[in-house]
């Protein structure tokens, strides 16, 4: 495919990151040169000085034989304008960053198809939406439902009280012996292993599994894990995530939400009624006590400010709180977040980027899911009549060493699947699988 | 920072099994011909291929695949020396070459196309072993490198910092989003031009066997003849046809690209092919009217002679149609000053580059006006564009180790017992990729007799000349090395 990315800022870069590996082929128009050669560095991909907005530009980039333009830079009028523009000189498909979430609600009112926009994304809503799939669950670090729980994802960290603790998977095989849940990856720091019989569960490990409904349960156990539902939920920062948090959440937990501009609090009053707004400082310690931080179920930190969110974040994890979720800008810190205690770092523009890139391959799989810090996607992949796979036991499959088999749902029946299983027509599969061998995996189920 | 030498060691054994296939295609001509070289061939095609399959194989489980900027550097520098040592095989054991220093030079002085050869009979080589000679120029001259990033999966994002490494010129244009689509599209053109040159040739007159040899080597702009006169062997059609390809490859092959897809106006605007273009005008036309009145021959030969060998020399081709150093000592020391000059980026040419030239110049003549308007801001302008000022220092710095190393250079081949003329030709010409040089180097000479170290000496500063000064000399400075 010929894609163009207009904007070399985070978003842009990932996504052109993950678009390169699989063969794209891609140009970058951004205005800041510096930025661009740093692209050029470290992607396989062409870069162009210059406004997006500008028809020269574009020509230059192709845009007539382009597939898909994506402009994602900071300004939502240039990403419009840009979408508009380059629809109108044969871009065949058009994506735009916003941040104005009214566009995404009265779309069928602004009628943005017909004007040359095919497809708007808020990385903001994206986090929001994050944010409350991941409260679900305190226990888990994150979760993944396919067809309403008959085969689920679920990530956990290691600590001390896990009975999987420095054990390998093949030790671990009788803990599990109705082998209702298979481990299909494990992040340590910021590398993702994916775990073979010798590889070894070691402390701060986020490990993940996929389990059929009656596994969640014992993967809890071995980790240690208790499970608790939400009641309580502390949002520091009215930011435009923190209001559609809220918003999202307000129906079904309590939510403190805590802001420092005075004028901005009574703005937020206004707009979230069942929300109890409080203005203050969240670094301030004695305030977060005042307001009863010990009693909540979870704290979200997603101020414009990432170091406060990480610090915040801790001060809760301080006070038991059981869920902390921080935003950070810097995509080095989500590497730490394990290590240091914060149990989920989101980043809006990582989540961006993996939803633009979902989108682009959507039609070719199923399903595809990002994992928050893992260097891998989740792929649900149907076993067509003439795939390559059928009829062959797993064992004898030379299954790429980066990919592995996590689950099966055949017949709406969710099975996490062994070595000697064989595949039938319409099962629909799912792996988990590095960047880099998706192609090499799909090879298998066409 | 570490270097991540599993990648290194894995790349170098797919370069020397690629080297390795290339040695094989010579059994063909072994074969026809009977000369009794084929065992030589076929045993350094397998010896090549084993040692770069059993590097491949050890370090094919790879942890990290990816490639630092440093990392790439030191892949180009290693991969080109030990593809040079293993490029020596078919002459040590075909007992074309017996000694490994004259081998080792006469190979190197190949990849690089260079074309500066120890060999006094080139006639009575086997012709088996003549190809190999030729191969080395045409491998070199478009760059192995390049032609494992078009045909190797393995090389994705990595291959861009190999890329950059290799190639000639300030930053390579890209033709393609993907650095592999524009590898395999400059091999194509390569390989198109090539194959072009030597129908011309062939049907010019030459046997297929001449005809080939030097389709490959013009294309490189290498100048390894198969005859020992090279190119006054041939007759002025010949000639002719080999001045136009030589002209090809001196040019980018981002150009000729547009000028394949019919973007002619592209390549007429284009500033350094303009200067490019010029420069081989104005300098024929004084070499033209030189030889007419030096030498006493007609006008036409005259004119081909001129032309021919201003171009074999900036295009640091080095065929030899007439020997330049006869004529008169004005001619000489033009042709001298031409071995630095260089034909275009982006081509097969070795030398400083047409582009480095006019940018430098541009700038110093802007200096004057800087010098009155103390406040004014005023850029280089180079194809209609202001040229950032990090590239300007980039080329100043080029220049001044270019011309540092031709002085110390020139010093250390004369204390090597070698007189002034050869000294500082040997040196020039080794430096710029040409071939010829003056004094006991010059056109119709070659370089035997040098002492050994001189030939050691001359070897490196071959390597340094095509991989642009930089990509080696980085390896020498400790910041390379140091993890800080």
């Amino acid at each position: 495919m010929r894609i163009i990315i207009a904007g070399a800022g985070d978003v842009g870069f990932h996504l052109a990151k993950l678009l390169a590996i699989e063969e794209h082929d891609i140009n970058i128009i951004d205005l800041d040169s510096s930025k661009l050669q740093y692209i050029s560095n470290h992607l396989d991909v062409n870069t162009i000085k210059g406004s997006s907005t500008s028809y020269g530009i574009l020509e230059e980039a192709k845009i007539s034989k382009a597939d898909l333009l994506i402009a994602v830079t900071e300004s939502e009028s240039t990403n419009i304008s840009t979408a508009i523009i380059g629809k109108n000189l044969g871009a065949k498909k058009t994506i735009a960053r916003i941040s104005n979430t009214e566009f995404l609600h009265k779309k069928d009112i602004l009628n943005l198809k017909s004007i040359g926009i095919d497809e708007l994304i808020s990385p903001e809503s994206l986090a929001a939406k994050e944010i409350k799939k991941l409260l679900k669950e305190t226990a888990l670090t994150d979760t993944f439902e396919f067809e309403k729980g008959i085969l689920s994802l679920v990530g956990v960290t290691i600590d001390e009280d896990s009975a999987l603790l420095n054990q390998s998977l093949a030790d671990t095989a009788h803990l599990n012996p109705d082998r209702n849940f298979n481990t299909v990856a494990i992040l340590r720091g910021n590398e993702t292993i994916i775990p073979h019989g010798t590889n070894k569960f070691m402390l701060n490990d986020h490990a993940y599994f996929i389990t059929q409904p009656d596994g969640l349960e014992r993967v809890m156990n071995l980790s240690g894990k208790i499970r608790t539902p939400v009641k309580n939920v502390m949002i520091l920062g009215g930011s435009k995530i923190g209001i559609k948090t809220a918003m999202q959440l307000s129906n079904k937990y309590k939510i403190k939400l805590i802001e420092q501009d005075k004028e901005k609090c009574f703005e937020l009053a206004d707009q979230l009624p069942d929300t109890l707004i409080i203005n203050g400082d969240g670094r301030d310690v004695e305030l977060l006590q005042e307001e009863g931080i010990r009693d909540m179920d979870a704290f979200i930190a997603v101020t414009g400010n990432s170091e406060t969110n990480i610090i915040s974040s801790l001060v809760a994890k301080n006070h038991n709180v059981k869920k902390t979720i921080a935003l950070v800008e810097n995509i080095d810190y989500i590497h730490l977040s394990q290590n240091i205690g914060v149990d989920t770092m989101i980043n809006k523009k990582l989540i961006a980027a993996s939803f633009i890139f979902r989108h682009i391959r959507k039609g070719e799989v199923l399903n595809l899911i990002g994992i928050h810090g893992v260097d891998g996607e989740l792929v649900e992949f149907e076993v067509k009549p003439n795939s390559k796979i059928l009829d062959v036991e797993i064992k004898d499959l030379n299954f790429p060493k980066s990919a592995i088999i996590g689950g099966v749902i055949r017949n709406n029946q969710g099975i996490t699947v062994r070595g000697n299983f064989r595949f039938q027509e319409k099962d629909r599969v799912v792996v988990l699988s590095k960047p880099e061998c998706i192609r090499t995996v799909e090879g298998f189920f066409k | 920072m570490r270097f991540n030498y599993q990648v290194i060691v894995n790349i170098i054994g797919l370069l020397l099994m690629l080297n390795g296939v290339f040695m094989l295609l010579c059994i063909p001509f072994s074969m026809y011909f009977g000369e009794g070289d084929l065992m030589a061939i076929n045993w350094s095609g397998l010896i090549t291929i084993c040692a770069g399959a059993i590097l491949w194989f050890v370090t094919k489980d790879l942890s990290n695949k990816e490639l630092k900027k440093k990392d790439g550097y030191l892949i180009v520098t290693l991969g080109w020396v030990s593809m040079s040592c293993f490029g020596t095989l078919p002459y040590i054991l075909s007992g074309a070459i017996p000694n490994f220093t004259d081998a080792f030079f006469e190979t190197i002085s190949g990849y690089t196309t260079t074309g500066a050869s120890i060999l006094t009979d080139i006639e009575s080589v086997h012709k088996g072993i003549l190809f190999w000679r030729s191969l080395t120029q045409w491998i070199g001259g478009m760059g192995i490198i390049v032609l494992a990033v078009a045909i190797l999966p393995i090389l994705g994002i990595g291959g861009m910092q190999l890329f950059v490494a290799e190639s000639p010129g300030i930053s390579p244009d890209k033709l393609q989003p993907r650095i592999k689509e524009t590898a395999k599209r400059l091999w194509l053109i390569y390989v198109m031009l090539t194959g072009v040159e030597t129908t011309l040739l062939w049907i010019g007159g030459m046997t297929f066997f001449d005809a080939l040899n030097h389709g490959l080597t013009t294309m490189a702009t290498g100048g390894f003849s198969t005859k020992n006169a090279s190119a006054a062997h041939f007759s002025p059609f010949i000639q002719y046809v080999m001045i136009l390809f030589m002209f090809l490859a001196g040019t980018n092959f981002t150009m000729t690209y547009f000028g394949l897809h019919g973007q002619f106006k592209k390549v007429i605007r284009n500033e350094e092919f303009r200067f490019y273009l010029g420069t081989c005008v104005l300098l024929t036309a004084i070499t033209t009217v030189a030889i007419y009145f030096a030498s006493g021959t007609g006008f036409e030969q005259s004119f081909r002679n001129g032309l021919f060998q201003v171009v074999s020399v900036v295009t640091t081709t080095g065929f030899v149609s007439a020997d330049y150093t006869q004529w008169s000592s004005f001619i000489t020391l033009l042709f001298f000053i031409m071995l630095f000059i260089g034909a275009s980026a982006g081509s097969t040419s070795g030398g400083v580059k047409i582009v480095r030239h006019v940018i430098l110049l541009k700038n110093s003549i802007l200096e004057l006006k800087r010098q009155l308007h103390p406040s004014a801001i005023i850029p280089v302008r180079f194809n209609k564009t202001a040229v950032p000022k990090d590239i300007t220092f980039n080329i100043l710095a080029f220049i001044m180790i270019y011309i540092s190393i031709f002085s110390i250079g020139s010093i250390v081949m004369a204390s090597l017992g070698v007189d002034l003329e050869t000294a500082m030709g040997s040196v020039a010409t080794s430096l710029g990729n040409v071939g010829p040089g003056i004094g006991s180097v010059g056109p119709v000479d070659n370089f035997a007799n040098l002492p050994v170290p001189g030939k050691w000496f001359l070897a490196f500063l071959m390597l340094l000349g095509r991989l642009e000064l930089f990509t080696v000399l980085m390896l020498l400075t400790p910041y390379f090395w140091r993890k800080l």
